[in-house]
């Protein structure tokens, strides 16, 4: 079995083929602007370098957010409509559970994503990454005092936010997914959308003002 | 040879593809529009208008492939919207054609979104050359002189508002729900030219201003009302469509004259104005120039114009690569 897996959730962009439990080829690229200019693009010299087609790969990988709102579209917009026309597997993957696969000390492993204005994107796995605290959308003040205080606890992130003084940054690592997610039912292409976990401000002033 | 160009169009609230063939006949269209969600918040709202896009393009595509009981396989090319518009919502058609051209190794054909309304004409009949082509919708307001197939020379614009914007501004101050355009024009027939507006940029240029128009309709209803006395709607309307017709069709007059061309092309959404029906036809009438409005169905955005005007831009040998980008603020000069 070929698989893609696509991150475009971040300033960071990340290509990787894999076959089986073999990684073909893995492309990452910081400090991405415009994703739209380089994703297909690289897709392609991956798939050339094994030579493959993109008819070869049998299951997508899409990391549908939280994270970039422009980002996830170019991402996901790809995704669905390579396995909408192709017909193949497609299975989103959280952005915090991807950070997550980074190898850690500990317990338990913090990815987070900066949210500007003290809010941060962030979840808590264990190392097999299960899901200890559900992804979610929360000022940084709030997640720590949230966190259980009798464990090891590793943040791992891209950037420094103010709040979390230390932290490792993310090296992902695909077979580890793969080896997680490879039997799940993979979603109708139709009804893959990115997870931005925060509403609209447009939508939010509505919702408020239809309350009160 | 047939040629099948396949469009998508997503610069705005609509999410288009369509099928066209030699550019001229309509296959199949599906256009899915957001504009209902929009009506809620007086206007299109970026991220919600992009966030709907990415739900539907797979859906209408889709939708569009059984409607023309085609496959992807059977096109010659695709067609794209590239610019201008939201770029959060061009991105989401220009990825998808992007990998649609991939797949299917089928060349990939930027289209600027001013060349797809005017080539929304060729969908009905022949586009004779020179011509003069008025672009009026709710994000522009152009003035293009076209010498010859897919060479577009824009000699005039908008300095400010749009006049598609102005009417959806002036409705709002006549308390009319978005999209108020329609709403206005439909007023404007029942009242009468009372209210001093002032006939905007009225100076030898191209180019338009409706912004000061706008604000004096703000105006008048304050003022007014700081009066106790009430506007009377379909006069202000009609006041304000009067001013926006006149300076339309005056200095579309002028650069028909100037550029010595007998035919006049209108596109865009507010191409469905009766009262710009009106005053355009009444104008080129006078002068003997020959006037071509689209259907309405052709006049907002729909991604069959795209597709017209992809199949001449594909056959002039147009391409874009994997790298194609969307540019919010596009410009049309030249041939692209």
């Amino acid at each position: 079995m070929i698989y893609l897996l696509l991150d475009t959730s971040s300033t960071n962009l990340i290509v990787s083929l894999a076959m089986d439990d073999k990684i073909l080829y893995f492309y990452k690229c910081e400090d991405i602007i415009e994703h739209s200019t380089v994703l297909l693009k690289e897709i392609d010299i991956g798939l050339k370098h094994n030579k493959l087609s993109i008819s070869d790969i049998g299951t997508i990988f899409v990391v549908n957010g939280p994270g970039s709102f422009t980002g996830l579209r170019v991402g996901v917009t790809l995704a669905k409509v390579l396995a909408y026309a192709l017909k193949i597997k497609i299975i989103p993957i959280s952005s915090l559970e991807w950070m997550a696969t980074t190898e850690f000390n500990g317990d338990y492993i913090v990815p987070y994503i900066d949210a500007r204005r003290g809010y941060i994107y962030a979840g808590m796995y264990d190392k097999n990454l299960q899901s200890i605290i559900k992804d979610q959308y929360i000022s940084i003040t709030e997640c720590i005092n949230f966190l259980p205080k009798a464990s090891k606890i590793t943040f791992v992130g891209n950037t420094s936010v103010k709040g979390i003084e230390t932290f490792i940054k993310s090296e992902e690592n695909v077979i580890s997914i793969i080896k997680k997610h490879k039997s799940d039912e993979g979603m109708n292409p139709h009804l893959v959308n990115p997870n931005y976990l925060k509403r609209v401000e447009a939508e939010e002033r509505l919702h408020d003002s239809q309350n009160t | 040879m047939n040629t099948y160009i396949l469009g998508i169009e997503s610069s705005c609230d609509e999410t288009s593809m369509s099928i066209v063939k030699n550019g001229r006949e309509e296959i199949a269209t599906i256009v899915l529009t957001q504009m209902d969600v929009h009506a809620h918040y007086g206007g299109v709202v970026p991220e919600i208008a992009s966030r709907m896009h990415i739900e539907n393009i797979t859906l209408v595509l889709e939708s569009l492939l059984q409607k023309a009981n085609m496959k992807v396989e059977e096109i010659d090319a695709i067609a794209v919207t590239y610019g201008p518009g939201l770029v959060g919502s061009l991105l989401v058609g220009v990825e998808a054609a992007k990998t649609l051209s991939y797949i299917y190794n089928k060349p990939l054909v930027p289209v600027h979104h001013i060349a797809g309304h005017i080539y929304a004409n060729a969908l009905e009949e022949e586009m004779k050359f020179p011509l003069i082509a008025l672009v009026v919708s709710g994000g522009h307001t152009e003035l293009i002189y076209m010498k010859e197939d897919y060479s577009f020379q824009k000699i005039g614009g908008t300095v400010d508002d749009a006049v598609g914007e102005a009417y959806d501004k002036v409705a709002r101050v006549l308390s009319l729900s978005y999209p108020g355009g329609p709403k206005i024009d439909a007023l404007a027939l029942q009242g009468k030219d009372s209210y001093p507006l002032p006939l905007p940029m009225n100076d030898s240029t191209y180019d338009f201003s409706f912004s000061g128009l706008k604000s004096a309709v703000i105006n008048i209803n304050h003022n007014e009302k700081q009066r106790g006395n009430s506007i009377i709607k379909e006069d202000l309307a009609c006041s304000f469509q009067n001013r926006v017709t006149k300076i339309l069709s005056k200095k579309t007059k002028h650069a028909l004259e100037s550029y010595h061309v007998k035919n006049l092309i209108v596109a865009g959404g507010v191409a469905a104005s009766r009262g710009l029906r009106e005053s355009l036809s009444k104008m080129t009438s006078e002068i003997g120039v020959s006037i071509h409005f689209p259907s309405m169905k052709y006049c907002t955005d729909n991604a069959a114009m795209i597709a017209a005007a992809g199949y001449f831009a594909y056959k002039l040998g147009h391409r874009a690569d994997l790298t194609l980008n969307a540019s919010a603020n596009a410009s049309l000069n030249g041939g692209k």
